[in-house]
Order: C-alpha cells, then sequence, then structure tokens
C-alpha cells in the first residue's frame, strides 16, 4: 500500500467502480480500496439469503425459501435502459462480456388503482385503455411527432422551438390532458417529478426517444436486468480497471483522508499511509463533505407468485405516478425473479421505492405494496441520500452522489461521467480501450 | 444465411498469484514466454478464444484470466460466472500454493457450480515440492471433483497443448446433451452495439 498513486478510490459500488476502470484504462495507476470484505458496497447483490435476514436483523428463515445461494438480492433496485448510457459504457469498455442480460417482459403504469400497459407506438396507443377514443388520437400524433423529431433539423420541430419553449406548452400544442401528460412525462420520459414542464421540451423529447429506442432493441420492454443480479455490474467494472493495472484491497479500513494545504495527497489505513493526487469516493468515505438532501425509501419484498394483471411476467416494471396518489415523486415498482439467477426456483423479488416526503414513508409507499399482493417477507430500509458540498475541484476529492430512486442508470451515468470530467479535465475518450485481439463477438 | 454457431465454453484459471496463470494465458494466446512477468504484455487483455477441432466437432474455449485481481483482494465472484471448467493451477515449487488449493476449490463450486474442474501442477521444470502422491490424494480427498490432472511448465512448453486439447475433448463429450438441451431454454443475451453503426457517442 505504500506506495504513491495517480488516484485512490475507495468503495466499490458501482459508480466508483465505472471510475476505477475508466481512470485505469486512460493509463492512471489507481489503488481501489474497500472497507468491506466484498465488492459492490451499496450496489452489491445480497447472496446467500441469510446474509440478507442478518443484515436485517431477521432470524433465520431456515429452508423455506428454498437453497440460500441461489439467492443475489439487490439493495438498490434499478433496470437498464436498453440504448441508455450504462449499456453504451457496457460495451465501449467490453465489460459485457463478463454479463448476461434479460429483457424485462413488462412495463405498466398506475392509473386509478389499476395497472395498464405502458403505449410506445401508434399502434399500442390507439389500443391502450389508459385513454379516451380522441385522446388517443391526440397521443398519437404526439408520437408522431416525437419520432419524426430531429434536433439537428429544425423543419421537424413544426413551429416549436423545443429549445427555448417549455414541455407544458408542448402538450398544450396536442392537447394532451393532464392524465396524458402524466404517463407520458413519468412511465415514458421516466421523469421522477414535474419538474421537466417547465423545461425546455427537447430534454423530455430525447427522453422518450430513449424509451423507444431502447424498446426496439430487444423487445418487450425497453429494460435490461443483468443474470444473477445488478452485483455484477461494479464487479465487472473492477475486473475492466484490474486488468489495466488497478490494484485491489478489500476489507481495509480508512482511518484518514490525508490533506495537505487543502489539497488531498493521501490515505491513511493503521499505520500505512498510500499518497496520491486524486481521491475518488462515496459519500460514506467523506461525512463532513457531503450534505443531506433527502431519503429514499426501498423495500424488498420475497413473493412466491407473479404481480396480477402482468400475464404472470416474471419481470415487471410498473411505475405510479405521482398525481395518481396524491403525490410530488413517483412510487417505483420492480419484480425480477428465479429467471434472473436472483432467487430459488419459484421466487419472486418485488421491490418499491420513492423518494421519502413525509414522516411515515412505510405508509407512502403503500400503493406499491398493494400492487404487489401477498409477500412473505419485508425487508425495509430508509436511506439518506447525499451529494458533495463541493465540486472538489481545489482539494482533488471527487465524491458521487447517493443512489437516488430513479428505476434506471441514467442518473447514475450522468454522475460518473460528470466526475470524471471535474477530475481529469476531460471527457473519457471511449477509443482508448484496446481492441481485442481475440474473439469477436456475435 | 445459415452460419454453424461453434459453442463457446468459458474456461477460467484459478490459483494464488504468481504461480503462472497469466503465463499459462500467453502460452494459450500466442504460444509465447515471458520470463520477467512483464504485465504490461497482457494489459486490457484478460479471455483469449481459440478453437479446437474434436471428434468432428468444433468447440471454442475461451480462457479467462484472472486480471491479478488475487493479488491483494480476491477474485469477483463474477469471474467465476457462466464458466463450464475451471483449471486449478498450483506451482510445483511451492508448497504453499498446493495448499491453498482447497480454498479456490470451494470458490468454485459456490460460484461456478457445474463448471468442470481440473488440477494443474504447473512449473515441472522447476524442483518438486509437491510430489504426483500429493496430488493424486488430494483428488481423492476432492470426491470425484477433479475431472483430470496434467502438469505443465510454460518456460519449455511441456504439457500445455496437451491439456488444452483435453480439456476441449472432455467439454465436448460432457456438454454434447447440455448444448442441445441448453439451445432449448431461454437464455440470457450479450448487449451488442446497435447494427446500424451510426452511434458517434461521444458521452
Amino acid at each position: 500500500m505504500d506506495e504513491e498513486y495517480d488516484a485512490i478510490v475507495l468503495g466499490t459500488g458501482l459508480k466508483e467502480c465505472i471510475l476505477s476502470g475508466m481512470l485505469s484504462v486512460s493509463g492512471k495507476k489507481v489503488l481501489h480500496i474497500d472497507r468491506n470484505t466484498y465488492y459492490g458496497g451499496d450496489t452489491a447483490s445480497i447472496t446467500p439469503l441469510e446474509e440478507l435476514f442478518s443484515k436485517f436483523k431477521q432470524e433465520n428463515p431456515g429452508e423455506k425459501y428454498g437453497r440460500g445461494r441461489d439467492w443475489n438480492v439487490d439493495l438498490i433496485p434499478k433496470f437498464l435502459m436498453a440504448n441508455g448510457l450504462l449499456v453504451k459504457l457496457l460495451i465501449h469498455t467490453g465489460v459485457t462480456r463478463y454479463l448476461e442480460f434479460k429483457s424485462i417482459e413488462g412495463s405498466y403504469v398506475y392509473k386509478q388503482g389499476k395497472i395498464a400497459k405502458v403505449p410506445v407506438d401508434q399502434k399500442e396507443a390507439l389500443a391502450s385503455d389508459l385513454m379516451g377514443m380522441f385522446e388517443k388520437r391526440r397521443f398519437r400524433n404526439f408520437l408522431i411527432y416525437v419520432q419524426d423529431f430531429k434536433e439537428d433539423d429544425p423543419k421537424s420541430w413544426k413551429d416549436f422551438d423545443p429549445m427555448t419553449q417549455n414541455m407544458t406548452t408542448l402538450y398544450a400544442k396536442f392537447g394532451l390532458d393532464t392524465n396524458t401528460q402524466d404517463f407520458t412525462g413519468h412511465a415514458l420520459a421516466l421523469h421522477r417529478d414535474d419538474d421537466y414542464l417547465g423545461e425546455p421540451a427537447v430534454n423530455t423529447i430525447r427522453r422518450i426517444k430513449l424509451y423507444s429506442d431502447s424498446l426496439a432493441r430487444y423487445g418487450k420492454s425497453p429494460y435490461l436486468y443483468p443474470m444473477y443480479g445488478l452485483g455484477e455490474l461494479p464487479q465487472g467494472f473492477a475486473r475492466l480497471s484490474a486488468i489495466y493495472g488497478g490494484t485491489y484491497m478489500l476489507d481495509k479500513p480508512i482511518d484518514e483522508i490525508v490533506f495537505e494545504g487543502g489539497r488531498v495527497v493521501g490515505v491513511r489505513s493503521g499505520a500505512e499511509v498510500a499518497k496520491c493526487k486524486q481521491v475518488y469516493c462515496d459519500p460514506s468515505y467523506v461525512p463532513d463533505k457531503v450534505r443531506k438532501v433527502g431519503k429514499v425509501i426501498r423495500c424488498i419484498c420475497l413473493m412466491d407468485h407473479p404481480i396480477a394483471n402482468t400475464k404472470d411476467a416474471l419481470s415487471t416494471q410498473i411505475i405510479i405516478p405521482q398525481k395518481q396518489v396524491g403525490r410530488r415523486s413517483d412510487i417505483y415498482v420492480s419484480l425480477i425473479s428465479y429467471t434472473h439467477q436472483v432467487s430459488a426456483k419459484g421466487w419472486f423479488i418485488g421491490m418499491v421505492s420513492t423518494t421519502v416526503e413525509t414522516d411515515n414513508p412505510e405508509n407512502e409507499i403503500k400503493p406499491g405494496l398493494d400492487l404487489l399482493g401477498s409477500v412473505a417477507q419485508k425487508f425495509v430500509s430508509i436511506s439518506d441520500y447525499y451529494e458533495p458540498t463541493d465540486k472538489g475541484l481545489e482539494s482533488q476529492i471527487f465524491i458521487s452522489q447517493s443512489y437516488d430512486a430513479t428505476t434506471h442508470f441514467e442518473t447514475t451515468c450522468l454522475d460518473v461521467l460528470d466526475i470524471f470530467k471535474r477530475g481529469t479535465g476531460e471527457d473519457f475518450d471511449f477509443s482508448k480501450i484496446k481492441q481485442e485481439l481475440g474473439d469477436e463477438e456475435q | 444465411m445459415a452460419s454453424v454457431k461453434i459453442p463457446e465454453q468459458k474456461v477460467i484459471l484459478v490459483g494464488d498469484f504468481g504461480i503462472g496463470k497469466s503465463s499459462l494465458f500467453r502460452r494459450f494466446m500466442c504460444d509465447t514466454f515471458i520470463n520477467s512477468s512483464d504485465r504490461k504484455a497482457t494489459l486490457g487483455l484478460d479471455h483469449y478464444s481459440k478453437t479446437f477441432h474434436v471428434n468432428n466437432r468444433n468447440i471454442n474455449l475461451q480462457l479467462f484470466d484472472t486480471g491479478g485481481m488475487e493479488r491483494i483482494a480476491s477474485v469477483t465472484s463474477s469471474y467465476y460466472k457462466f464458466a463450464e471448467a475451471a483449471i486449478l493451477v498450483f506451482s510445483v515449487d511451492n508448497a504453499q500454493s498446493f495448499h491453498s488449493l482447497s480454498q479456490h476449490l470451494v470458490d468454485i463450486t459456490m460460484w461456478a457450480e457445474s463448471a468442470k474442474i481440473f488440477l494443474c501442477g504447473n512449473r515441472i521444470d522447476l524442483d518438486s515440492e509437491v510430489s504426483d502422491l500429493d496430488m493424486q490424494q488430494f483428488c481423492e480427498q476432492c470426491h470425484g471433483l477433479i475431472s483430470a490432472t496434467f502438469k505443465t511448465s510454460c518456460k519449455t512448453n511441456e504439457g500445455v497443448k496437451e491439456m488444452f486439447e483435453e480439456i476441449a475433448k472432455s467439454l465436448v463429450e460432457n456438454n454434447r446433451s447440455r448444448l442441445e438441451l441448453q439451445a432449448l431454454e431461454s437464455h440470457g443475451f450479450k448487449v451488442h452495439p446497435p447494427e446500424e453503426n451510426v452511434d458517434s457517442c461521444a458521452c
């Protein structure tokens, strides 16, 4: 450990592992440390199942749930958008070769106590029971507009300036009612709250395009999920870092981050000090350099059945738009199962999560839990959401934000790319990754 | 466009740090040997595929190297996932690397349940601290978990080619029926860049 590094990365959560990989690939000498005995931090998948029970201080479940090590339970539920940033990062870094994915079978949105398939193309729009007949026509026209929209071709903007005019104006242009706006903004554009209405419409158009492009990649839904759980993702990037020369240490407590003249110069563990020019870490390693900006509640449910009215899908995503249940932020429900090697045969893992708004967070997720139906075992966690107090340009310590309640990795990747840019002063150059010598996949 | 898909079999190297796993990997990949372990030579390369022709069938062995993670930390569990075979490597001139095999074996059975396991005593060009009897006894203690044992030297290239050929043969026989079964099951897939390569992503 007593060496000098370009960068020391603390914590092996997904963000830190992607950063570590990108830094190593860029030729930096990286030391990557975690205080835990396992890779993944908060983004690990917990295995065996007994470990999850003891983590939540519950009694060992015995044989009830089949073989414990068939379970890999994520603490933070998320899916990958098939055409999203994380998939791009996986492909460009070659990390994809360590992983296998499955499509999430269904994508639903909640309306007045019931769930309906998220309509994404013209045909589905006309068949959807989310809207009345006239509204369907208007929504269809809106979808066609988005489909034909090209950012570099103002002709396709059709007398509307998406760069300056906001989304409310665009909705008004097509005469969409609030109900349609609701599922468009939340289930298609995947906005967490209604702030987007006042922002330039182009952001939302981009997000709807991401949704439909993602859907077009592998069918069924725009979401992908890795076999054996999300914990495989940080491990894949850690491996990338290692094969480009990164050094890994687990089970290593960090006692001090050493500064000189306001600038980070090293990291101390016991009597050992590793010198470095930069530190990258998650908020848990620097409690005095982050501020709490909110809370996220996540509820993990072990179930022996799929969700009702989803055609017995073995994996599902349901979005409950805020307004439907009188809230300011959406509730997300997701389901994965034994088909992804995350549970024993016949078992399902349901997850409900949202941004906490009241003093009784468990009550807030009730609409989501009601959708799941009977649950064999429930684990509730409420975690603080932190962000760094500064951008780290002076101190050269770059801190990631906590994982938010969104059900996909887009914000995760944006944070990572932003940190990389702040840390290195440049955008990540994907061409720095060596071409394969050997096999070409596919 | 009918193209015959050659079955791809993931084979992993497992064992202590510094006992010649990467040398085996390098032999497999380009049949060379580097004396002072100049790691930079394989920087960024951790897996390599090679086609073997066995009993009128083609099979691709995709050999994975650890990437040196085991130097201080442990190898990630995802390294083991999807492995069809694991080569448990130790150095015959290093008794300690032989004694830690049981822990490595536990890891393999934990994370790569269905993998066939092979034992490889490497560096037979050096003075041996581990006898054939030791190896035999180890296999017996493992209750038939070890499919075959090999002795190799990456320096002299003795036994290396034979080992990989033997493993390929064993996997073809072993997987014959399983591969056919697998074709019927729904499987996960890899993510690939979109077909039309208009993607000029600079993000």
